[in-house]
């Protein structure tokens, strides 16, 4: 695929140490393209964010709103490519020390200078256990003492980011970490302004008290109702921001979303509603925008499980669903299927597959039964499915138990739950097979990998490979690009020959965005967009 | 009458002292806690998370923790909305939800009874046929069909209305949510008031006020609707509560970001805090309301005495 290329040779050439200059890469509207007079927009965010705070911000809907308001070392811009932010340049000094050079001209929204200080603060803040981030070992993880000093083992001045002078600032990674360009793009290890926090404690995050160094500033937030930004005009690259006002609407219901969208309110839905992309596709041909992001759809299978701990069965139950069928007619919104706990697009492993995804159904149904029959486990036994309560979830368990009935003779006994109860389930192995998906943190095989890793806190279905582990540890510490992607792929391989999990798609985000916003892409794998790549259209 | 009003007020603080226990008890009982999320935090981020909310301290410290703060008039800390107390998330909604539901409500008793009054005086006309037509369908109808025809109509077709959403009060935003809880709670006034002055206009003193002579609407409006107003009344407490601080539905089809909107939030997200604190606000309303039903028998009804 032409896009996991691109992205894979900037990976590469990141990695490599050979830095990117600091040109202006924000919204590029291409010559020719007439702007509308009035450039605002407003976007559903899909949920109410839980926080502004970046180092608190977990969602996807709270990080958009970050992503505008905060600007880290590097960024990504709307095709998923890592681009300087304050940051104009970076290199790799040796496998685990990083240098980056801020740029002098980089301005909080109170005028003052950004500086290595306000990084270091940031990221100090942002693992200190009293600021308690729920991602404080996710990105700790990257960084020397970051572990540890989220856990409150060592001070946060023993983690490895140093100020070297004003606009120079050193991170130690653990180990060679070849994509740290794209994680410093999020805005947990970005700067927050000291000040700020120090004068207004926990409300420095409220309109007034906000000092913020992004392409936006924070005018106004109603809880449930909307967040408003406008361009902040300190902001070094200014001139290349279009937007002036950008508002976000917490809108949690599809249908809602839809309908603000037809009658103008809203120029941007979160995720249509479940089985409404075909009809939408067909009336809207101009706003309707699809494509696949890193994110997985899979049912986890729980190794402490009596039955499932079988690899035989956990095999037989990953052949005979028909992930075509899923894809097409009973999901029906373009997500593609999937054999792998990788996705495509993710940068550091090569997606695996299995040689049976290719077999007529009939000869994949066969050697399941056989493998079955193998297990013991006979035609009329009972397997239990949990899922959270949804009309989706619902109508692809429904499927799936009756691919399993069909084919195998199982019956399955569907069992719906509130989230937080089959969070709760799964977190604890008490389930059988459950409902799981997981959305990528960073583009790196990593933050899959982590679903199916001996020990890993996200790793529901309890399996253990220790080879594969071994493969993992070594490829991590490999600084060739080429080597690391290899063993990871081959750790890859390893685990899914296991039948740790049954994958089922690749998300897409399918959503209406009005055909004059520019700027928005289908090539995001991240579905990241800076307000600062958009523009609005003449219309 | 005022010390009955009294003794009823002072009644509430055992009330609300068993219904947040009870609810406490329920909020930690169920499966699943506020930082239980689709990426697990690590044991030791999860301990930096307890230790911040209090959750590490034993139940009943937490329980007595929130009792002193709740005396001291705080609500506590939001779990699901990190920025904020739920005084102030409380603070926010509240108007949100007086407006839409207090204004629905005033319009719904006026057309409401209006409507009953006409039908029970044209028993089987038109007229009464067709409010009771509005009536069954308000009932039948949920707020969730009614609310995105509106919507359609409004908003899509003839584009004269916002589709959703709240802007400081615009009248714009709160014309359709105020027309959709309107129309459900006059099905329900309408046909207790049509209902029960029928039946009171059926009652002996009626008849007797008729043979005295006495004009259609001397006896209505002097003798008949006090006494059929008693019914009512009596249904809108529970309308008042429902309209104000649980439109969950209506909230969430026109994006209001009202008291219904934190609920579902607060309880799906185990907010605790928010939780409770809207569990306290809802109790102490609901004491509120009905203390001024009972007041309202009174005054309708001379035979009642306090």
């Amino acid at each position: 695929m032409k896009k996991t290329m691109t992205i894979s040779v900037l990976a590469a050439s990141v990695a490599l140490g050979l830095g990117v200059s600091g040109a202006a890469f924000a919204a590029k509207v291409p010559a020719g393209t007439p702007l509308a007079a009035k450039q605002e927009i407003v976007r559903n965010n899909g949920s109410e964010a839980e926080s502004l705070d970046p180092a608190i911000a977990e969602s996807v809907g709270a990080n958009n709103l970050v992503r505008d308001l905060f600007e880290g070392l590097t960024a990504t811009d709307n095709e998923g490519k890592v681009v300087p932010g304050v940051a104009e340049s970076w290199k790799q000094k040796d496998p685990t020390t990083w240098v980056f050079t801020l740029r002098k001209n980089a301005k909080w929204s109170d005028g003052s200078s950004v500086t290595a200080d306000d990084f270091v603060y940031g990221i100090r803040r942002f693992l200190d256990p009293k600021t308690a981030s729920t991602y404080a070992t996710t990105y700790g993880t990257f960084l020397l003492n970051g572990v540890e000093a989220a856990e409150g083992k060592k001070p946060v001045s023993d983690v490895g980011v140093k100020a070297l002078d004003k606009f120079t600032l050193e991170i130690k990674t653990p180990y060679p970490v070849a994509f740290l360009p794209e994680v410093v793009s999020n805005g947990q290890l970005g700067p927050v302004p000291k000040a700020a926090i120090d004068k207004f404690g926990k409300d420095w995050v409220k309109p007034g008290n906000m000092v913020s160094n992004g392409a936006f500033v924070l005018k106004e937030w109603q809880v449930n109702s909307k967040v408003v930004l406008a361009k902040n005009p300190q902001y070094w690259d200014n001139k290349n921001v279009q937007l002036t006002r950008v508002t976000y609407l917490p809108i949690e219901d599809g249908f809602a979303d839809v309908k603000m969208f037809l009658s103008g309110e809203n120029d941007w839905v979160y995720q249509l509603p479940p089985g409404t992309y075909e009809k939408y596709k067909a009336e809207l041909p101009k706003d309707i925008r699809n494509a696949p992001m890193l994110g997985l759809r899979y049912y986890g299978l729980n190794h402490k499980d009596p039955v499932m701990k079988d690899v035989r069965v956990r095999k037989a139950l990953n052949m005979v669903i028909d992930r075509d069928i899923l894809a097409t007619k009973i999901t029906a919104d373009g997500q593609v299927p999937a054999y792998s706990a990788i996705v495509r697009g993710t940068n550091g492993a090569d997606v695996t597959s299995y040689d049976w995804a290719k077999w007529p159904m009939a000869q994949r149904v066969a050697e399941a039964k056989k493998l079955l029959a193998a297990a013991g486990v006979k035609p009329g036994s009972k397997v239990k499915f949990s899922y959270n309560t949804s009309e989706y979830h619902k109508k692809m368990a429904i499927f799936a138990a009756s691919e399993w009935k069909t084919k195998l003779g199982l019956n399955t006994e569907l069992e719906n739950m509130e989230f937080k109860v089959l969070l709760k389930k799964r977190h604890d192995g008490d389930y059988q097979i459950g409902r799981n998906g997981w959305v990528a943190d960073y583009n790196d095989a990593t933050t899959f990998l982590t679903l199916v890793q001996c020990g890993s806190e996200q790793n529901d279905n309890f399996n253990c490979n220790p080879k594969a582990e071994a493969l993992i540890k070594q490829g991590n510490l490999a600084q060739n690009p080429a080597q690391r992607k290899q063993l990871l792929t081959q750790a890859t391989k390893l685990i899914m020959d296991d039948y740790p999990m049954i994958p089922l798609l690749q998300y897409t985000v399918p959503r209406l965005v009005k055909s004059y916003v520019g700027g928005y892409t289908t090539k995001n794998p991240m579905d990241r967009y800076r307000s600062k790549d958009l523009y609005i259209i003449k219309h | 009458m005022w010390s009955y009003a009294l003794r009823r007020v002072l009644m509430t603080i055992p009330t609300l002292l068993l219904v947040i226990t009870v609810c406490y008890l329920m909020l930690h009982a169920t499966p699943g806690g506020p930082f239980d999320t689709e990426r697990k935090v690590s044991a030791a981020v999860m301990a930096n998370l307890q230790a911040k909310y209090h959750l590490d301290l034993p139940l009943w410290q937490q329980y007595l923790l929130y009792l002193k703060s709740l005396l001291q008039g705080d609500l506590g800390a939001s779990f699901r909305y990190a920025d904020w107390s739920v005084n102030e998330l409380v603070g926010n909604a509240l108007p949100v939800s007086l407006a839409i539901g207090g204004g629905a409500l005033l319009l719904s008793v006026v057309i409401g009874v209006a409507l009953g009054i006409i039908a029970a005086l044209r028993q089987n006309s038109l007229i009464d046929y067709f409010v009771m037509l509005v009536g069954n369908l308000g009932s039948a109808f949920p707020s969730f069909v009614i609310g995105p025809v509106l919507i359609l109509l409004f908003a899509i077709w003839l584009s004269v209305l916002p589709a959703g959403g709240w802007n400081d009060f615009d009248p714009r935003y709160m014309v359709l949510p105020i027309a959709l809880l309107t129309f459900i709670n006059v099905s329900t006034i309408g046909r207790v008031m049509r209902g029960s002055l029928i039946e009171v206009l059926n009652s002996n003193f009626i008849r007797t006020a008729r043979a005295k002579g006495l004009p259609l609407r001397t006896i209505v409006f002097r003798h008949a609707l006090k006494p059929a107003l008693m019914p009512v009344v009596s249904v809108l407490g529970p309308l008042a509560i429902s309209s104000i601080t649980s439109a969950v539905v209506t909230e969430s089809v026109f994006s209001l970001p009202g008291l219904g909107k934190l609920i579902i939030n607060g309880a799906s997200n185990r907010d605790y805090t928010l939780v409770l604190g809207l569990v306290v606000l809802v109790t102490v309303f609901a004491v509120i309301l009905n203390l001024l039903v009972d007041l309202a028998y009174a005054y309708l009804d001379p035979k009642i005495r306090y």
